[in-house]
């Protein structure tokens, strides 16, 4: 029967010719959503690498102060911070904070001997934080050590601490990272830890390999846009008061938003899912329209074919047959446009578009053709019974 | 060989009646029929036209169901057979033959005349194929089976529909007016094939046709009359 129903939608293939096409431009749409919906996923299903719940986050604007006069004030709003109750622990950063949209990436080289670069990372997110930010986000070291204050020494290579991701483009295991030079900024920095992958971006976004840079109390150089505090459970708005008040009262000029880590995670989320959602709906909506055309088109096909039905039911066609042809008719041309759609498809994880997965098109290309499938099959269910119950005498004697 | 109608009943018409209801009118297409079709037999129908001819045959071939009265198939009341039971009968022991003919024209001569095995078990894709074939070469037209029936005429067309009867190779063959649409040569070609049919193989074949000379070559002839059966 399959057999049958492929070389009878095959003859008939210029006549249906415009159902395929809508079949294929609806797995098209299919396909791109479930893309963005499965990279998404793949995202969403990776740790984020370190701890938020009970993390918040002070934004500094340092006003009129002088830049030199600032990181005095800074050490004293830091050891102001770090007294406080409630406070557990505070951790000096640059912006790109997590969950703050904010972004500082350069590539990185592993080089030989003689600095010819063997492998590079052209992408990688650069942290510039404070020792402290281990405990704050409790972050995972999966191999050698966290930042330790000895490893500022003049003439010796800055110490590095690389995330699991990064670690995987240049090393094969972590303990064998620990001890080498990568390159950045066209200064040698030696690896000294490697931590579980570090996804300050949030956990909708594509993770990308991070690379953490220590700012030490003594270094006068670096002043922080934010610092990320860990707190008490239970910590709220008053202890956000006494936060806002101290860093002003210490100094002046400064002024500070504090804003927990989970608010910030909730907004990002609610940001990042905004354009899949709607295009989400969108889809939803254009399948709707197909789903009724293919419900219009088969009715109505149904209607022209009574004959046929007819002759089939008359030659021996139980009534359940025929509505099991009329489903298996639809799945073939849904068969014939899916094969198209899938050409198509293949094409973006053998060229590796948009830097995704070639696993998450493919997952995309199944759920697309599963959606189609169910789909064409629930649109034609209807239809099939209508057809299987033509009476063959009647449909024979309007012939 | 020659086969000759003996007295078992296969088809089996007791008292009769179908009436075609509309919001409006009430048409009485057969009114107490009683007819039985013996093994082997080869009967003719005859009759104006609207005169139930056609209603009769779909009765026959359990296309419909009778207003009131029995039909029995082979000493089986029908009413006792489920949907499923009586395609089954359909398809294993009734072969239709139609004055359109029916066929499927998107489908190759080959693949009209394999249908019927479609909905048969346990026929896998060769055996169809070769049954196929044996009844294509029965009707003369095994070198036309890839032709698609737009592609054929008249005669060959309804030669292929008899080819599609044969292939399931039922006891029964009901044809409405099966050269209703052919000249006469071509009828007189596709009669001689029925008329073959039945002495060769005992086929069992209800004829309806408006041809007094073929109907003659039959061994029953039986004349309808505004739904009544006359003689």
């Amino acid at each position: 029967m399959i057999r049958h129903l492929f070389t009878l939608m095959w003859n008939r293939r210029r006549a249906n010719a415009l159902l395929i096409v809508e079949i294929l431009l609806a797995f098209v749409v299919l396909f791109a959503v479930g893309t963005i919906g499965v990279d998404l996923w793949a995202n969403y299903r990776q740790p984020l690498g370190f701890e938020y719940k009970q993390a918040w986050q002070a934004n500094i604007a340092f006003g009129s102060q002088p830049r030199a006069e600032r990181f005095a004030t800074l050490q004293q709003v830091l050891a102001r911070l770090r007294g406080l109750p409630g406070v557990q622990g505070v951790a000096v950063s640059a912006a790109n904070t997590p969950f703050s949209f904010n972004d500082s990436q350069s590539s990185v080289d592993e080089t030989d001997a003689k600095g010819k670069v063997v492998r590079s990372a052209n992408t990688v997110n650069i942290f510039n934080v404070g020792p402290e930010l281990r405990e704050v986000l409790n972050l995972q070291v999966t191999a050698g050590r966290w930042f330790e204050s000895g490893d500022v020494t003049p003439g010796v290579h800055g110490p590095i601490v690389i995330d699991e991701r990064l670690r995987e483009v240049f090393f094969p295991s972590s303990a064998q990272a620990i001890g080498k030079l990568l390159s950045l900024d066209k200064k040698q920095w030696r690896v000294v830890g490697v931590v579980q992958a570090y996804r300050a971006d949030g956990e909708l976004q594509t993770p990308v390999p991070a690379l953490m840079q220590p700012v030490f109390a003594a270094d006068t150089a670096f002043l922080p846009d934010a610092l990320l505090l860990r707190v008490a459970p239970g910590s709220g708005a008053a202890l956000e008061k006494r936060l806002t008040d101290e860093i002003r009262r210490i100094g002046p000029t400064w002024s500070a938003t504090v804003r927990t880590l989970p608010a910030m995670h909730a907004s990002q989320v609610r940001t990042l899912l905004t354009k899949p959602v709607l295009l989400g709906l969108m889809s939803i909506f254009l399948l709707l329209n197909v789903a009724l055309g293919l419900f219009g088109v088969l009715w109505l096909n149904i209607n022209q074919r009574r004959a046929e039905l007819g002759v089939r039911r008359a030659l021996g066609a139980p009534a359940g047959a025929i509505s099991r042809q009329v489903v298996g008719e639809i799945l073939v041309l849904t068969t014939f446009g899916l094969g198209l759609g899938l050409l198509v498809a293949v094409q973006f994880p053998l060229l590796g578009a948009f830097e995704i997965k070639a696993g998450v098109y493919l997952t995309a290309m199944a759920l697309a053709a599963v959606g189609l499938y169910v789909l064409a099959a629930v649109c034609a269910f209807y239809p099939g019974q209508l057809a299987a119950g033509i009476r063959p005498a009647v449909a024979l004697r309007e012939e | 060989m020659q086969t000759v109608p003996n007295s078992t009943p296969v088809i089996r018409l007791a008292n009769i009646e179908k009436v075609y209801q509309t919001r409006t009118v009430e048409t009485v297409a057969l009114s107490q029929v009683n007819l039985t079709i013996n093994r082997g037999e080869f009967v003719s129908v005859m009759g104006p036209s609207g005169c139930g001819k056609s209603t009769l045959l779909s009765l026959m071939g359990l296309l419909d169901e009778p207003s009131s009265g029995t039909i029995e198939i082979d000493g089986r009341p029908v009413t006792s057979y489920s949907d499923k039971e009586l395609a089954g009968l359909r398809n294993h022991k009734i072969g239709f033959v139609f004055q359109s003919y029916h066929l499927i024209n998107d489908l190759s001569v080959i693949d009209n005349v394999e249908m019927p095995l479609l909905y048969r078990a346990g026929i896998g894709g060769g055996e169809r194929r070769k049954r196929a074939l044996d009844a294509l070469d029965k009707v003369g037209l095994s070198a036309r089976t890839r032709h698609f029936p737009a592609q054929l005429s008249g005669g060959q067309r309804q030669r292929v529909a008899i080819a599609r009867a044969l292939a399931g190779a039922p006891e029964i063959i009901l044809a409405d007016e099966p050269t209703g649409n052919l000249d006469s040569v071509m009828g007189e070609e596709i009669m001689e094939l029925l008329l073959g049919l039945n002495r060769e193989q005992g086929t069992t074949l209800v004829m309806v046709t408006h041809d007094e000379q073929q109907a003659l070559k039959t061994q029953r002839l039986v004349r309808f009359f505004d739904g009544r059966q006359v003689a």
